[in-house]
């Protein structure tokens, strides 16, 4: 009786040694995946839909209630340089003229969110983390045309604009939506024009303007099968890749003439 | 449903529209007697087809249409392989021109611009003499008068330059210069705007070279053959622009269209089927022109780069 008192006394104090010292009891975490970590673009490939669900763990009652949870999924693809032109009319006609050239453009970007990301996070926070397209760092590197900071505002707009347009920048403030008391689930579509590569994907606890937790999972997009063969011969071993192209249409225009010919 | 990705194009197009638009084609040019590629570019570039991949997707396509139509010819013994390969010698040269020029446009963002200007220019031109000629030949039958006699040959400046040499298929002593100068002008033209030249070749063979009417077709499709395969291989090491799963599906409608055109230009008249072409010729210009002049509802654009 007195050991076991002993081993109680010796096990609590050993759980109140770990803890913080100021004791505050664990705050809420989250947990999240996707619901394919592969995506294999192959030759019937027209785009995917894929799902982040997840959990807050520990989540108290009283802010659940009060609806002060919210959470937000940062997706991203391999950044690219991206060179965007403005038209303009010469001589009659519409020509590419000023451009302004991105080294680092993240090929694809959707953020989700339960509500508008402004309405739950401080904007020092937003800006932090890149969430939302104001925050995303698209500086011009090389300039065409006239220089001012307005003009350049005006190329990294249209450059969002119609990534937007192609369907790989999306910005979705209803995408995340809550099962229950502490279940949510996103979901986003891939376009078929979607870049290969790792991305990643961020997703944020957001309580009070503060993040509270985050959690990180890579998604990797490649091609596959007779897709992946033509890609890669193409940009790795482009003289082959142009002889075979040349073979094939001799052998096409020789069987058609020669089907032809018999009927 | 029956969508399929286009991995150097890199969207997703329905399969059935793409071969219904080789199919097209292909008709026409069985119809008509003409190679095509001046028609399917202008289609691909329509379809939202990059501009460089259309191009150099189409010359690998072409390759397909003329060796069947050369093997025809061919058989006939219609084809002057001699004139043939000097043509195709300044071709190679032209191409390997035309391929540096894309390139180059690509990366001041260009090659849209200047491909559509070509095609303007080319397509506005050719169509305006064909419908001319066209309507002029109708209105002579109408009248019940007979086509003008062609003169003789003439002798020119042509005939006054070095480098002679005899092509005995053409019945011809020439000078090589004119058949090169002529042979890389159509490869830098194969190579810029994705298409045979046959449009360009065959006039001038029979206008400025004087070859006979017969082996005209032939020796211009024998040339076409390795002049846009020539291409093909230029824009994929140079620009890995050919998309072969597009040109595939090209090919294999147009090499059916082709069959069923060719039967059916057989029971319209000649000069009616001209006409009809010119206008078909027009609609495409005057399309390419009004997207060139017209305010676009978008101003900017994006090029990527890298990431392969």
């Amino acid at each position: 009786m007195r050991r076991q008192t002993f081993a109680l006394v010796f096990a609590a104090s050993c759980a109140l040694a770990t803890a913080p010292a100021n004791a505050a009891p664990p705050g809420e975490a989250i947990n999240s995946d996707i619901s394919s970590r592969d995506i294999a673009i192959e030759s019937n490939f027209s785009g995917a839909r894929i799902v982040i669900f997840g959990n807050i763990d520990r989540p108290r009652d009283n802010f659940f209630d009060l609806g002060q949870y919210n959470v937000a999924v940062v997706i991203r693809g391999p950044e690219q340089p991206v060179v965007t032109r403005r038209k303009d009319r010469v001589f009659g006609m519409w020509i590419n003229q000023d451009a302004r050239a991105f080294a680092k453009v993240p090929s694809f970007y959707a953020v989700l969110s339960s509500q508008e990301v402004e309405l739950i996070a401080r904007p020092a926070v937003l800006s932090a983390y890149g969430i939302g397209f104001d925050n995303l760092s698209l500086i011009p590197e090389a300039v065409k045309g006239e220089a001012a900071p307005e003009e350049s505002a005006r190329f990294r707009e249209a450059l969002i604009r119609l990534k937007e347009a192609e369907g790989l920048y999306v910005s979705d403030p209803k995408a995340v939506t809550f099962v229950g008391r502490s279940l949510f689930r996103a979901t986003v579509d891939l376009p078929a024009n979607v870049p290969v590569g790792e991305y990643a994907t961020d997703v944020y606890l957001i309580r009070g303007g503060e993040v509270l937790s985050h959690n990180r999972s890579t998604l990797r997009i490649h091609k596959a099968g007779f897709e992946r063969l033509i890609y890669t011969s193409a940009y790795q071993y482009p003289l082959w890749y142009g002889i075979a192209a040349v073979i094939v249409a001799v052998a096409a225009g020789l069987a058609a003439s020669a089907i032809f010919r018999k009927s | 449903m029956l969508q399929i990705y286009l991995p150097i194009a890199e969207m997703s197009v329905n399969i059935l529209v793409i071969f219904g638009m080789g199919a097209a084609v292909g008709f026409l040019s069985g119809m008509f007697g003409v190679g095509g590629g001046f028609l399917m570019t202008p289609l691909l570039l329509f379809s939202g087809v990059p501009p460089a991949v259309a191009v150099a997707t189409e010359a690998n396509q072409i390759v397909a249409s003329s060796v069947s139509g050369a093997l025809v010819q061919w058989r006939r013994g219609n084809v002057d392989v001699k004139m043939g390969t000097v043509l195709l010698i300044g071709g190679a040269v032209g191409a390997v021109l035309g391929v540096q020029i894309v390139k180059i446009l690509r990366e001041i963002g260009q090659v849209g611009l200047i491909i559509s200007l070509s095609y303007v220019t080319f397509l506005g031109i050719i169509g305006v003499l064909m419908l001319i000629e066209s309507l002029r030949a109708i209105q002579r039958t109408r009248e019940g008068r007979p086509a003008p006699a062609r003169k003789p040959g003439q002798h020119s400046w042509i005939h006054g330059l070095p480098l002679k040499m005899r092509f005995k298929r053409s019945k011809l002593y020439i000078s090589a210069i004119p058949p090169l100068l002529l042979g890389a002008f159509v490869g830098l033209l194969a190579a810029i705007m994705g298409v045979g030249g046959g449009f360009i070749m065959v006039p001038a063979m029979i206008y400025l070279l004087k070859i006979p009417t017969n082996v005209v077709i032939g020796t211009s499709l024998f040339q076409i053959i390795f002049v846009t395969a020539i291409v093909t291989v230029l824009h994929s090491t140079t620009n890995q622009t050919v998309d072969v799963v597009l040109a595939l599906v090209l090919m294999l409608g147009g090499v059916i269209g082709a069959q069923f055109g060719a039967r059916a230009g057989v029971h319209l008249r000649g000069e009616q089927l001209r006409a009809l072409l010119a206008l078909l010729v027009l609609g495409v210009c005057i399309r390419l022109l009004f997207d060139l002049v017209l305010e676009p509802n978008e101003l900017f654009s994006i090029q990527y780069e890298g990431l392969h």
